[in-house]
């Protein structure tokens, strides 16, 4: 089930919401458990039962590595849950990658498994792994109750795209929460503002990078306005579905960690990467990069550090070369920046602005496509290295008609909307203009899902 | 204060909002068919342990919940009005409004479409026409778009191309030009199909090409011009989903019409039916007045025709209703759509001797070719 779907706004949402708020406190959690399950059953009714492995594992699995906290087998213990957990997410995501890949190498044609990545998983691995870790390090107690650490594992607001929230984050919001109208009115704004993001713009840009990847022909201003609108489409896709999820957080009494924070606005890709995927890229940090030792070993090891974080990133979000090389394409960006780089960006403010918004548009063509060919034609094209004319009349065409999309686009990257907005919250007209613009927005996003236009969740598939 | 108010009224106004709609969704009866989208809506899926677990139900009640939704002809309007007017879009799902008419942009040209169509032409030739002494003549009908796109800057298929392409891949036809005896307002402002009452000259045209006009002015002004009583809202009016002001469908009649035959093979076997059909301008798509709109094979037969000429027209809607304009020349138009009707089955109904076969086709038939059987 997506959010942006009539089924999750109108048939499922309001009665599960009806019911957590009518029933006592100590049923909550079996209320957002058996939605959760729900939820995901929607979508993917057989990986149900991988969850619930996934679930009563890291349950059993806590209780003994706090059991044997300070000995040596509650490292063997921690070791075997997380290749437990992990073992699931490589042979559902990565076992046709590496079988192609075999075969290549040995020149032997291996049949592929065709399996279907259960969704979510990806996040909701990392969920599990986080937990066990910090039940290890001592920095969460171990779950003794099993809806409770069910309920974190499968909380379906952040269960199929993230953010990916941290047990430490939520472990006392498991037990009681608090609901204020003021948390439950900031959530509502939140889950809309996301869906709006996702269904009028994302949804609108994605019909643009379409009609750039349709197209027969090929201009130099096209491949451009392409790469922008899928650098735009993938940030208002991903940042609105974590406003909803952190929004359905709220309404139920959580309070999920922010996920973006503007990174189109960086002077430099280490600055990028603390405002993009925030959850993502503290879990790679806290989990493994510091573990490895960070930046305080060696600078060879540092730089060691750095590629294998960032080829775990690249190989995190996709079962494809792309993704290796685009994680690896961050991973030089970040090594130049912190080698001699980042003084320079510091001085340089606009240089830096263009600096990075060049180097993430070309990284997302190279994410944006599993064929390097594509990737290659594109960034050719880009420069003008083929001969292909500046603008066709029909890309022409599809400039103007998504101007104003893209304009709004490129503001909303910016802190600029969230200014005005404050300004008129503090205004006694506010008290009508907010609920309106709101109840409008809600209107206008049904309108759009109901026609049935282009709908998918790009973060879906990692 | 001022702050908890508006948390307040956020919470309760939203909060109805979606209640009584997620209300309404649940207790609303289902509608079985959409008028202006013409096509039946999704029904409450079956469930049962399969279909859950291959996700069919999921999918169909996704449909099924996007279909039954409470006035959803109002919320498609609202958003083609805010794609058009609010992002300044320059069309809503490809259609546009320009010079009055709403139209759809068929973009590119499909080159497969195109060798598909050729190759079934191509097919009907080798197994009904090669051996045998007909004439054998190709004329393509351009969209509206030809008449509008370009002035608006709208994308639109290269036209040389595809004339010369299918010309070229039928060197067996004589191919007649009617694209300059086309304007915009021969058409419907809010379909895609051509006005009877603005193509006697065409009828005049194709039949003169294929030598077959007897030169009568009295059959052309003997035309009484008739009007449907009921507005016709065409087919983009209802896809687009905006206010627009409908369309009127006239029709022509006369005496030589009167007493022509009609005679329908849909079920297999010949059923006398109607030239223009009342009843179906009545019912959902009012442009099947025209021979009862979609029939895989139909004649019209004029028993006190003044030639004994024969035509078989090959052709797509467009072809229904000009075919009755074309009577004069002919004492019988059969007319196949080979949509409807499969080729190999062709020879079984019709005997090939002697006629006139004409291949009419749309432009948006030939670049979206893929229903030909």
């Amino acid at each position: 089930m997506i959010f942006s779907s009539i089924t999750f706004l109108y048939y499922f949402l309001p009665p599960v919401i009806l019911l957590y708020f009518l029933i006592p406190a100590k049923f909550k959690n079996i209320i957002i458990l058996i939605s959760s399950f729900i939820f995901y059953a929607w979508g993917e009714p057989k990986y149900v039962l991988l969850m619930a492995i996934d679930i009563i594992l890291s349950y059993i699995s806590g209780l003994l590595i706090e059991r044997f906290h300070g000995k040596t087998l509650a490292k063997i213990l921690l070791l075997i849950s997380i290749c437990l957990c992990l073992s699931f997410l490589i042979f559902f995501k990565y076992s046709d990658f590496m079988l192609e890949n075999l075969s290549k190498a040995i020149g032997v044609k291996m049949p592929t498994l065709n399996i279907s990545l259960p969704i979510g998983i990806s996040f909701y691995t990392f969920q599990i792994i986080s937990y066990e870790i910090d039940v290890y390090r001592k920095n969460a107690n171990a779950q003794r109750n099993i809806i409770d650490l069910a309920a974190y594992i499968s909380l379906f607001p952040q269960l199929v795209a993230g953010p990916i929230v941290r047990y430490t984050d939520i472990e006392n919001q498991l037990k009681k929460r608090c609901h204020k109208i003021e948390n439950i009115a900031f959530g509502i704004k939140l889950f809309i503002i996301g869906l709006s993001k996702k269904v009028l713009i994302a949804n609108t840009l994605g019909e643009l990078f379409g009609a750039y990847s349709e197209s027969n022909q090929h201009s130099i201003i096209f491949s451009w306005i392409s790469a922008a609108s899928y650098a735009l489409q993938i940030y208002f896709d991903f940042s609105g579905y974590s406003d909803m999820a952190i929004g359905i957080g709220k309404i139920f009494g959580f309070d999920f960690c922010k996920n973006f924070n503007y990174p189109y606005i960086s002077k430099s890709i280490t600055e990028f990467w603390r405002r993009w995927h925030i959850s993502l890229g503290s879990w790679f940090r806290d989990y493994v990069y510091i573990p490895l030792g960070g930046n305080r070993t060696g600078k060879i090891k540092w730089l060691r550090n750095i590629l294998i974080v960032w080829l775990l990133t690249g190989l995190w979000h996709g079962a494809s070369w792309n993704f290796v090389i685009w994680g690896l394409y961050f991973a030089a960006f970040l090594i130049i920046e912190k080698l001699f780089l980042v003084k320079f960006l510091d001085k340089h403010k606009i240089l830096s602005h263009i600096y990075v918004i060049l180097t993430v548009l070309i990284s997302f063509i190279i994410f944006s496509s599993e064929d390097i060919k594509n990737t290659s034609r594109q960034l050719i094209e880009m420069f003008g290295f083929n001969k292909v004319p500046i603008i066709t009349a029909e890309h022409s065409y599809y400039i103007r008609s998504y101007f104003v999309v893209l304009v709004i686009a490129i503001i909303g990257t910016t802190p600029f909307p969230k200014q005005i907005m404050k300004k008129i919250s503090i205004t006694k007209a506010a008290v009508i203009i907010e609920p309106v613009i709101l109840a409008l927005l809600m209107l206008l996003c049904t309108s759009y899902i109901v026609d049935g236009s282009f709908n998918p969740f790009l973060y879906f598939r990692f | 204060m001022s702050e908890k108010i508006k948390n307040i009224s956020i919470v309760i106004l939203i909060s109805s909002l979606i209640l009584t709609i997620s209300l309404w969704c649940i207790l609303k009866a289902p509608a079985d068919f959409s008028q202006s989208e013409r096509r039946m809506l999704a029904q409450l899926p079956k469930v049962n342990s399969d279909s859950i677990l291959n996700r069919h139900f999921m999918s169909e009640y996704e449909t099924y919940a996007a279909d039954q939704f409470p006035c959803r002809e109002r919320f498609r309007t609202v958003k083609a009005a805010s794609e058009l007017y609010l992002f300044n879009k320059l069309d809503s799902n490809g259609l546009f409004i320009s010079s009055g008419h709403i139209s759809k942009i068929d973009y590119p040209l499909n080159d497969k479409s195109l060798d598909n169509a050729t190759e079934k032409l191509s097919q009907i030739y080798e197994s009904c026409l090669k051996n045998t002494d007909v004439n054998i003549y190709l004329s393509i009908i351009p969209d509206k778009n030809y008449f509008i796109a370009e002035k608006n800057k709208i994308p639109l298929i290269d036209y040389k191309t595809l004339t010369d392409k299918m010309r070229e891949k039928t060197p067996y036809m004589k191919y007649i030009e009617i694209y300059d005896l086309l304007c915009k307002d021969d058409y419907y402002e809010t379909d895609t199909h051509w006005k009877q009452e603005c193509i006697i000259d065409i009828a005049d045209y194709l039949a003169e090409e294929m030598d077959a006009d007897l030169k009568s002015n009295e059959f052309i002004s003997s035309f009484e011009t008739k009007e449907l009583s009921k507005p016709f809202y065409g087919v983009y009016y209802g896809q687009l989903g905006l206010p627009h002001k409908p369309d009127k469908i006239k029709y022509l009649e006369n005496d030589i019409l009167e007493k022509c035959r009609a005679i329908s093979y849909a079920s297999g076997y010949p059923k006398e039916t109607v030239i223009y059909n009342i009843e179906k301008a009545n019912g959902k798509d009012p442009y099947e007045l025209f021979l009862s709109g979609s029939e895989p094979l139909i004649t019209i037969e004029d028993p006190y025709a003044k030639t004994d000429r024969e035509l078989v027209l090959f052709r797509d809607s467009f072809g229904s209703s000009i075919a009755p304009l074309m009577m004069n020349s002919y004492s019988k138009i059969t007319l196949v759509d080979i949509r409807y009707i499969h080729s190999n089955a062709i020879e079984n109904f019709i005997d090939f001797n002697d006629q006139d076969v004409l291949f009419l086709y749309s432009t948006n038939i030939l670049n979206n070719s893929f229903s030909f059987r």
